[in-house]
């Protein structure tokens, strides 16, 4: 298993990089955690003339919040949004802390995820239940794309070849909003998930009934998926558990899986129904839980 | 029962673990030759074709390529595991069988050229009908795999110990079941590599990563037309094996080869989807069992039927045929039992050997089995195996002879180390507890090929100067601790201090050591390593006693201190010898006792350095029918394990809580290695129960050849272990010890198995136990 040969470069800031990345097109690929990129390259899948190192780009570190907004650079390793600290969602931490093992967590990215864009992706899932907006630097200056929208394809995103990806905005976490996350697979880590749920659920100020939920499917569609039904079935009503069941129940009825190698379409449907429903129980826990409960 | 040992039996430190937890030991990929070239096979993309023509004229020509070599460059020879059954060709002669049969390698002056012109090299292919079933491999009309084996059957076992019919006759209670399980990988963490030099002396030397050297040699030899003196096959470290590094890889005898014909060292290596694509490991077995028993749990006959799935080679499959037949002799009484085996070909990479070899999925139907008779009879699952149980000096009716069976003392020791009583049908839903019994072999009774050979030689030299020995083996230690157990053995013979032995093992150039498989090393070259230890002390103490004008019989060495019986004895003319010769030294010898460097000092002396050797094989051992050769063995150890499981209804998953597991090792040489065995087999057996499947798409590709893909435990899944070791002290064993290398499997499974069924009701058939396929079964049960 060798890489094949490329040239490497290490752009020491985004103008740099968007330059770099506009005279060589489609023959550079911008390089950050490597956890995909480098095993596709040994693998033959990809075969890129350029990788461009994103590692020196100070505008993709750190975390900000601002105006209510929580401004993520998309250069976060797994580990550091699975450590969470102030700025980081819970529920993005539950998603990154189940991203394979501690060694590939201390190398993938936020970016990186977002960018594959896989239908499984464990941080993708958490980022789409947030209702989170990507930000696209290009060419053209930079362009925010909410993540409902975002993912086309497995692998295949809206970012056009000469953009990177700098950031993630979400919304700052505050009291009355819960995250839940679930996981299936045969594993208990180094596992690409069966199917995967993320809920967001907010509060009104009464603490039951639901300001707004969103329900984010994985491995169950070409891309990670919101369920308009669950979100609607639960959208102004008192959370409990007689309407989490219907709303786990739009959530199997609007997931499109397939049969394939992992697993069968009739039973990953069946699996969104119980991950929907205990991930809502999670979020609700944590949205009635302290004062201090985060999104 | 830990006898009066000075060495056996402790905890001391793994001879490799300095150099291992520094990064300092020395596997293939850190040793590096000058000039190296590097190597790479053409592998078949289908799986099964015909080869219409083969051209490597454009991988000839591509700078850096210094030789291609095909069918057309090597000798003729068929080879395999079992001389009966050498079916395999280096490179396709005219047909492939399986998506990685190899037709071609390319040595280049490095890897990346090596593979390109591998790209390079045309093969004009006519595809055949691909056979990837038992089924497919076995309808009428089926094209043959390979010409000489008619409707693809490889083996076929027809056995009937008493007489099964007659006893089913007799029975109150006969119950039928079947288990449908998948291929495994071995999954070891070092992927094969070897690198191969011709020196000018026309010796070719090959260092390969493998568990069996000696076989390694042998078929390199044989392929290559060179004698055996003129190959010789070193072992560095390696990591793991398994099984399926128990023969000579395709990269063994191409690296050879281009050695020889480019006079350089070449290195070959297999990634991990080549890994896969060679397999050797675990079959797939679809088994079906009718076993009868009286109403106060008495079994009384078995009916066996076994299909193996086989890939496209035998490999060692002929073996893992007649394992899955004889290895249900124990540990129960059984009077009757009738053996159908059959292995088939198909278009899949061959299958072989793997931990608990043949052995394991017969024992998990069986022991499945013997739980539902025991509810059918309002029995305890502990209460019908400890009725049935056999006793140490029992013999099977398939005539395996247990010397020794600790069988009852680990069953006892696990129901009281898992709180047996407590938890049996008193626990809350979703939860369950089952348990199982399994023995296995301590060495294969005859080697591979049909020889009077020794199975092991041993060498053990002291040194010049007395300070300690070193033990010359070409015994494979691949992780299992072989290095270590054999330091002891010889510490504890001769008599030292175990860090005063240092030990030098895996080269052929040592003697003959059959390798590590069939859990045979700590038995068999144990053997040979104490009667080395034996004769060396003798002829230590032979000097020693000429030297002070006393009988032999009044001298001993323990500890590294010479203990002489009897009234007191005048030394002082050797020590003061001693001490003169080392003027100026600091260490000088004192104490009232002599000391074994002053009697070794004293013996080199008198007779010149001193070497002894040791050597064993199996005594002549039971059994004339037909395969009475497998499963035959100078000992057997057992074990038995509880499993304590949590199932979840709503998913499917299952969780196995806690493993309580108890070995019958005969005596522990090292505790902290046996405990280590016992962790390791419940890490493969939890593997295989819950997880491994190594799956094919219709056109015979792997789709899962990677270790992302195949799912091994990682340690977030293993349970909470509690290890009991027994100790029954095997006779047949040095110093009382036998395996514990395989043996320690066999109940994982079925244990598992029969914890699953207690917390839900559900007799599963089939392997591995995915949530998918128990979420299933749990709606079917629910619904029927």
């Amino acid at each position: 298993m060798l890489l094949p040969t490329f040239d490497y470069y290490r752009p020491a800031g985004l103008p740099e990089a968007l330059s770099l990345l506009a005279e060589m097109g489609e023959d550079a690929r911008p390089l950050a955690g490597g956890t995909d990129l480098l095993v596709n390259l040994k693998l033959k899948k990809a075969a890129p003339k350029a990788l461009l190192d994103l590692g020196s780009l100070e505008e993709l570190k750190g975390n900000r919040t601002d105006d209510g907004k929580v401004s993520l650079g998309a250069l976060n390793t797994a580990s550091r949004l699975a450590s969470g600290g102030p700025e980081v969602p819970g529920l993005l931490s539950l998603g990154a802390g189940a991203l394979g093992s501690p060694q590939v967590r201390n190398r993938a990215t936020l970016g990186g995820n977002l960018v594959t864009a896989r239908p499984a992706a464990d941080i993708c899932l958490p980022l789409l239940a947030l209702g989170a907006t990507a930000v696209l630097a290009g060419p053209q200056g930079e362009r925010e794309v909410p993540l409902d929208g975002y993912f086309q394809g497995p692998g295949y995103t809206v970012k056009q070849p000469g953009e990177i990806l700098t950031r993630v905005l979400v919304g700052a976490p505050r009291p009355g909003v819960g995250g839940g996350y679930q996981k299936l697979g045969l594993r208990q880590a180094m596992e690409i998930a069966l199917v995967n749920v993320a809920v967001y659920l907010e509060l009104e100020g009464d603490g039951e009934t639901v300001a707004l939920a969103r329900v984010a499917l994985g491995a169950v569609a070409p891309v990670p998926m919101l369920s308009p039904g669950a979100a609607q079935a639960l959208q102004g009503t008192p959370a409990g558990e007689k309407i989490f069941t219907e709303a786990a129940e739009a959530a199997a009825a609007d997931a499109k899986p397939i049969d394939d190698h992992r697993g069968s379409a009739a039973y990953r449907r069946d699996m969104v129904r119980t991950l929907t429903l205990r991930a809502l129980r999670q979020a609700l826990s944590q949205a009635q839980g302290s004062k201090e409960a985060r999104s | 029962m830990s006898g009066n040992f000075e060495v056996i039996g402790s905890r001391a430190a793994r001879k490799d673990a300095p150099n291992k937890s520094t990064g300092k030991a020395q596997y293939i990929e850190d040793i590096k030759f000058p000039g190296e070239l590097a190597g790479a096979l053409l592998q078949s993309p289908h799986a099964h074709a015909k080869i219409l023509n083969i051209d490597t004229s454009k991988a000839q020509a591509l700078p850096g390529v210094v030789a291609v070599i095909t069918a057309r460059d090597v000798p003729a020879v068929k080879y395999g595991v079992s001389p009966a059954r050498y079916d395999e060709n280096l490179f396709a002669v005219d047909r492939v069988r399986y998506v990685g049969d190899e037709i071609a390698a390319v040595a280049a002056e490095d890897l990346t050229t090596a593979q390109k012109a591998v790209e390079l090299i045309e093969v004009e292919y006519e595809p055949l009908p691909v056979l990837l079933s038992v089924d497919q491999a076995t309808a009428e009309g089926a094209p043959w795999i390979h010409e000489e084996f008619p409707d693809n059957i490889c083996a076929q076992v027809e056995q009937e110990f008493g007489d099964v019919e007659a006893a089913f006759a007799d029975c109150d209670l006969v119950q039928e079941g079947s288990f449908f399980s998948k291929r495994q990988d071995g999954a070891f963490i070092e992927p094969n590599q070897c690198v191969a030099l011709m020196g000018h002396d026309g010796v070719l030397t090959l260092h390969s990563s493998t568990q069996v050297p000696h076989y390694v040699q042998r078929t390199v030899a044989m392929v290559t037309g060179l004698n055996m003196s003129q190959v010789r096959v070193v072992k560095p470290y390696v990591g793991g094996g398994f099984g399926p590094k128990a023969s000579a890889t395709p990269i063994d005898l191409s690296a050879s080869f281009l050695a020889m014909k480019t006079g350089r060292p070449v290195r070959m290596a297999y990634t991990r989807e080549q890994v896969f694509l060679f397999s050797r490991a675990r079959h797939g077995f679809i088994h079906k069992m009718k076993i009868g028993a009286k109403k106060d749990g008495t079994l009384m006959a078995l009916d066996h039927q076994a299909t193996l799935e086989g890939g496209a080679y035998s490999s060692f499959g002929i073996a893992t045929v007649y394992y899955a037949g004889s290895l249900l002799g124990g540990p129960y009484k059984l009077p009757n039992m009738r053996y159908h085996g059959l292995r088939v070909f198909t278009n899949k990479p061959a299958c072989g050997a793997q931990r608990g070899h043949g052995g394991v999925i017969a024992r998990a139907l069986f022991e499945q089995q013997l739980d539902i008779i025991a509810e059918k009879l309002g029995m305890d699952p502990i209460e019908l195996r400890l009725k049935n149980m056999m006793e140490t000096g029992d013999v099977t009716c398939n005539d395996l002879a247990m010397s020794s069976l600790g069988m009852r003392e680990c069953i006892e020791a696990v129901k009281n180390g898992s709180g047996w009583d407590e938890k049996k049908g008193k626990l809350p839903p979703g939860k369950g507890i089952g348990m199982a019994c399994g023995f296995f072999v301590s060495g294969a009774g005859y080697p591979i090929y049909r020889s009077e050979t020794y199975h092991c030689t041993i060498m053990i030299k002291a040194d010049e100067d007395g300070g300690g020995v070193t033990v010359y083996t070409a015994s494979a230690e691949i992780g299992q601790g072989s290095d270590t157990a054999m330091a002891m053995i010889a510490a504890e013979a001769v008599g030292i201090p175990y860090e005063q032995v240092r030990i030098k093992s895996g080269d052929t150039d040592f003697g003959i050591d059959l390798g590590a498989y069939s859990s045979r090393t700590t038995l068999m070259t144990g053997h040979a390593t104490k009667e080395a230890g034996d004769n060396l002390k003798a002829m230590i103490l032979e000097v020693l006693a000429q030297e002070l004008g006393i009988g032999q019989e009044r001298l001993d060495i323990k500890n590294g201190l010479v203990k002489i019986s009897g009234a007191p004895v005048d030394f002082t003319a050797i020590r003061t010898g001693y001490i003169k010769e080392h003027r100026g030294w600091q260490d000088q010898p004192q104490g009232d006792e002599l000391t074994f460097r002053e009697a070794a000092r004293l013996a080199y002396l008198r007779r010149g350095t001193l070497v002894a050797t040791g050597k064993y094989k199996p005594p002549v051992l039971g059994g004339k029918y037909k395969g009475a050769a497998v499963g035959t063995s100078p000992a057997y150890g057992c074990s038995a394990q509880v499993a304590e499981v949590s199932v979840d209804f709503e998913t499917g998953q299952i969780k196995v809580e806690r493993i309580t597991d108890a070995h019958d090792c005969g005596q522990a040489v090292n505790l902290t290695s046996v405990e280590a065995q016992m962790q390791g087999s419940v890490s493969m057996g939890l593997g295989e129960a819950l997880f491994e499947e190594v799956k094919f798409d219709a056109q015979g590709r792997i789709l899962n050849a990677s270790l992302g893909e195949y799912h091994i435990p990682t340690v977030m899944d293993m349970p909470e272990t509690k290890c009991i070791v027994v100790e029954s002290g095997e006779p047949n064993g040095p110093f009382g010890a036998k395996e514990v290398g395989e043996g320690a499997i066999m109940p994982t499974i079925p244990a598992i198995l029969n914890a699953v069924r207690n917390a839900t009701g559900l007799v599963l058939e089939e392997t591995p136990l995915t949530p998918e396929r128990v979420y299933l079964a749990l709606k079917r049960h629910k619904g029927a």
